[in-house]
């Protein structure tokens, strides 16, 4: 069964029966949003049964739209978190990607600035590897991307799309070895994108995103997950009762291929490991529960097929 | 920024002058500097690395009376001052107790201030000076050319003349010739570095 990553988006009234639906044909309801009137959900899909959403929705005058990013965890890399770069065009960026189902997280860098001077450490490496995708928003020159690029691209080993404010072929010719997805004429700037040619460059930065995903995608499609994230997801929902306290908006992140549970490691790492997914399989045989170097998260990543031999 | 006379920024690299332009137009009306800069040249060098920034400022004689922001109605015994904004509100306030005593002044709420039993008519009132803006317009400038310098860009020098100033950052240490630099600059805009 292939899952498709999809948006509902409708009315408040009779949207249980949409959940109902969604979970009753084997989807996975990823987050929910009640704006006002207004019902968002972000889900995966049977990619056949896309159509019978599609059939319930129009009565109640819901829409399902594809969304790509829905299920994946990306990081928004800024070389430092002071007014230079915020709220513009970080957050402008990590806020767009949200609307279209994506969870975002800004990484602000501690010692990411200038030229010479700049520099990545450890934390801030493995914090961006627990990405699914790393987009870098650099500054306004050539010469500073070329030199500081290989620094802060150091030990990254998660697809990286770089925005700067050369154009895609300078990106493209300075950034030595090539990195995934480039976005040109996006860099330093210190007023809100509203102009249509801003906002094109916001979808230019959302495409680039979702092709190099795709490609992930496809990666991933040769060696199958031992388990679907979002079903993973379901159960501890439903096992673990503490993450129904937890306040942070997801408190279980989708990903690409893992999972970050919110909830402290040390206490709930052994619980997690033993939850059963069917057939005596848990989750401890079909992913790695490792501590997140996000808080005291815990980060659950799934093992391919080919080293469990397993697909539930 | 048309308001001001003349506006260069000078870069390697043509983009990136363009993107400067940009953030300084937007750092300078975000900080309402605009209307104070009458010539303004900014260099800008990443192999170095440096940014000057060099200007002539207007000439700023407007000080802010009472009258500019609030509406003094003369009542019987008292004089009521009913406030448009509160941005002078607490220099207002000091001024009013060190020159009436404290018991003469009354504050209703946050926009409206009543002064009873006070020697002065209303037309006294609105005349009284509260603030001067050119007293805080170098801090200013300087806070909002942090902004706009390159980030990373710690190693500073600034000046401030009577109406010229200069800021020059770096993040290595600033050569021994920097001044001769600023000159040049300040020689580009057809003005002699004081």
């Amino acid at each position: 069964m292939i899952l498709v990553p999809v948006t509902y988006r409708g009315g408040i009234y009779r949207h249980s029966e949409i959940m109902d639906l969604i979970e009753d044909i084997g989807g996975y309801i990823v987050q929910k949003h009640v704006i006002a009137q207004e019902v968002v959900l972000l889900c995966f899909m049977p990619q056949d049964d896309i159509e019978i959403l599609r059939r319930m929705a129009k009565p109640l005058g819901g829409e399902v739209t594809d969304s790509p990013l829905v299920g994946t965890e990306i990081a928004i890399v800024i070389p430092s978190l002071e007014i230079h770069h915020l709220p513009h065009p970080a957050c402008d960026i990590a806020e767009y990607v949200r609307r279209l189902g994506a969870k975002s997280n800004m990484v602000g860098l501690a010692r990411g600035v200038g030229k010479r001077i700049a520099a990545l450490n450890d934390e801030e490496r493995d914090v961006i590897n627990e990405h699914d995708i790393a987009v870098y928003v650099l500054g306004n020159f050539e010469k500073c991307i070329e030199h500081k690029m290989p620094i802060l691209r150091r030990g990254i080993d998660v697809p990286i799309v770089l925005c700067g404010a050369p154009t895609k072929e300078a990106l493209q010719r300075i950034v030595d070895p090539p990195v995934d997805g480039y976005v040109g004429n996006v860099g330093r700037f210190m007023h809100r994108t509203k102009e249509s040619d801003e906002l094109a460059k916001l979808d230019e930065i959302i495409s680039e995103i979702t092709r190099v995903l795709e490609k992930k995608r496809v990666e991933i499609a040769k060696d199958p997950l031992s388990v679907a994230p979002a079903r993973l997801m379901d159960l501890i929902n439903e096992n673990v009762p503490k993450i129904h306290e937890v306040t942070s908006p997801t408190p279980l992140t989708v990903q690409m291929s893992g999972l970050r549970v919110k909830l402290p490691y040390d206490v709930f790492a052994g619980e997690i490991r033993k939850i059963e997914i069917e057939d005596n399989i848990t989750i401890g045989n079909v992913a790695q529960v490792n501590p997140s170097r996000m808080r005291d998260y815990i980060l659950l990543k799934i093992l391919p097929f080919s080293e469990t031999n397993v697909v539930v | 920024m048309q308001a001001v006379e003349y506006f260069e920024v000078e870069c390697p690299e043509p983009l990136g002058a363009e993107y400067y332009k940009q953030i300084t137009n937007d750092v300078l009306l975000d900080h309402n500097l605009i209307r104070a800069i009458h010539k303004l040249h900014i260099y800008v060098d990443p192999g170095v690395p440096i940014f000057v920034a060099v200007g002539v400022l207007k000439k700023i004689s407007s000080m802010v009376r009472v009258q500019d922001f609030a509406a003094v109605n003369p009542l019987e015994g008292k004089i009521m001052l009913v406030l448009a904004n509160e941005t002078y509100l607490a220099p207002m306030l000091k001024i009013f107790w060190t020159q009436f005593g404290q018991e003469h002044v009354e504050q209703a709420d946050r926009f409206t201030v009543i002064l009873r039993g006070v020697a002065i008519g209303a037309k006294e009132v609105e005349d009284i000076v509260v603030a001067d803006p050119s007293e805080s317009i170098y801090k200013d400038m300087i806070y909002a050319f942090k902004c706009i310098a390159p980030e990373g860009f710690r190693i500073r020098r600034e000046r401030y003349f009577k109406d010229k100033f200069f800021f020059v950052s770096s993040e290595d240490t600033l050569a021994d010739d920097v001044d001769a630099l600023v000159k040049s600059k300040f020689e580009m805009m057809g003005e002699t570095m004081p």
